[in-house]
């Protein structure tokens, strides 16, 4: 399931997401926050995600936010953003 | 899904039908009828886009409040040199700092796919004889027969019944959507973006090679879709096309070439009149530059201490 998730994510970044143009208020962005939610903590992740996709919002400043790990609570750096 | 989305169907329709009877008074009650229900679904996209003009404000307002971390960009830019994700890493956190973000946010899109899917099912729903919403009986008789251009609202290219008429109207419109969206798109990616390094910038790279895939995803979608549905996408698209034009010629986003150009006519103009550079600034950025200044410097200590 979450590797589906991750492909489907990636999908969306190559195909779907150019079609914008950049408008995400977050770094890392909110596609690259799911496919990180999702990988590390699965099923909870969704939520984690949609919580991302409704603090980005017109009247929100964005800012730097990372999904921490399980383990060590470290921010998670790897991949493209 | 169907009644999640029901309240849309009947708001989308609504809009239509009274955008139909107002034009009722304009051109004829009884008269018209093609013309009329052509522009009431464009009458829907103007509204909604009028709806959606506060955030483009919002938006140009935090680009513009971007003048005066110019400097600061620029450090970060030079600073990060070869690291992308570092420097997109530290322009969020300078725009977090100052709270400004000139980046719109999925929002305006995710407001309007529910809109546009709702309106796709309302046009099906002529073609098919369904009534949604406020769009039944006469009105939708008289619906069935509206003709944009000789093409029928509810037939699609694929469609068994549909002549070359509408085939014609169908293509000249996929072909009107993929111009607008690709002068959109180039415009914004030759004058509308500060200049990057392309050599390390799969973003831009990518975005080039979308620019050219677009013309054929409007083509295999667009071939499914009904002519109401197509003019629809067609004045947002136009729309789009517009505002885009519009901030670029008059608030660019700083570093761009656009901005420049700006710039260059600003400083020739202010020569003509003998004006200093400063004074002539839109009261906008200056109303903002004194908070950002005194923002500024623990962002600079900050950095020292890295």
């Amino acid at each position: 399931m979450r590797k589906t998730f991750a492909a489907l994510i990636k999908f969306y970044q190559t195909w779907i997401s150019p079609m914008f143009g950049p408008r995400c208020k977050y770094y890392p962005s909110c596609s690259k926050y799911a496919a990180d939610a999702v990988t590390e903590y699965g099923v909870r992740g969704f939520a984690m995600a949609a919580w991302r996709l409704v603090r980005c919002n017109p009247w929100s400043h964005g800012g730097v936010d990372y999904v921490l790990t399980k383990s060590s609570k470290q921010p998670i750096k790897t991949g493209a953003n | 899904m169907g009644t999640i989305l029901n309240p849309l169907y009947f708001a989308v329709s609504w809009v239509i039908v009274t955008f139909h009877s107002l034009l009722g008074y304009v051109v004829g009650k009884d008269s018209h009828e093609s013309i009329k229900w052509s522009l009431s679904i464009i009458g829907l996209v103007i509204l909604i886009r009028i709806i959606l003009i506060p955030l483009f404000v919002k938006q140009i307002k935090s680009q513009r409040a971007l003048t005066a971390l110019q400097p600061h960009m620029k450090e970060i830019q030079k600073k990060h040199k070869d690291d992308r994700q570092k420097q997109s890493e530290e322009m969020m956190k300078l725009y977090k700092e100052h709270k400004t973000n000139p980046l719109a946010s999925c929002f305006p899109i995710l407001a309007q796919a529910p809109i546009f899917f709702a309106l796709f099912t309302v046009l099906n729903g002529i073609a098919r004889n369904t009534p949604h919403g406020f769009l039944k009986g006469d009105l939708l008789v008289s619906a069935q027969q509206a003709k944009f251009f000789g093409a029928n609202l509810s037939s699609t290219f694929l469609s068994s019944n549909t002549n070359t008429q509408t085939k014609l109207v169908t293509v000249a419109l996929i072909i009107f959507m993929s111009a607008t969206t690709f002068t959109t798109q180039r415009q914004l990616m030759v004058k509308g973006m500060p200049k990057m390094d392309s050599s390390n910038n799969m973003m831009l790279q990518q975005q080039k090679i979308m620019l050219y895939v677009f013309p054929v995803i409007f083509a295999v979608s667009g071939v499914n879709f009904p002519v109401g549905v197509l003019i629809y996408w067609s004045t947002t698209n136009l729309w789009t096309f517009g505002q885009q034009f519009y901030v670029i010629k008059r608030n660019p986003t700083p570093g761009s070439p656009a901005y420049e150009e700006l710039m260059k006519k600003r400083a020739a103009k202010n020569k003509d009149s003998g004006v200093l550079p400063e004074t002539t600034e839109e009261s906008g950025t200056t109303q903002i530059d004194p908070a950002i200044g005194q923002r500024q410097q623990p962002s600079k200590k900050k950095k020292k201490k890295k």
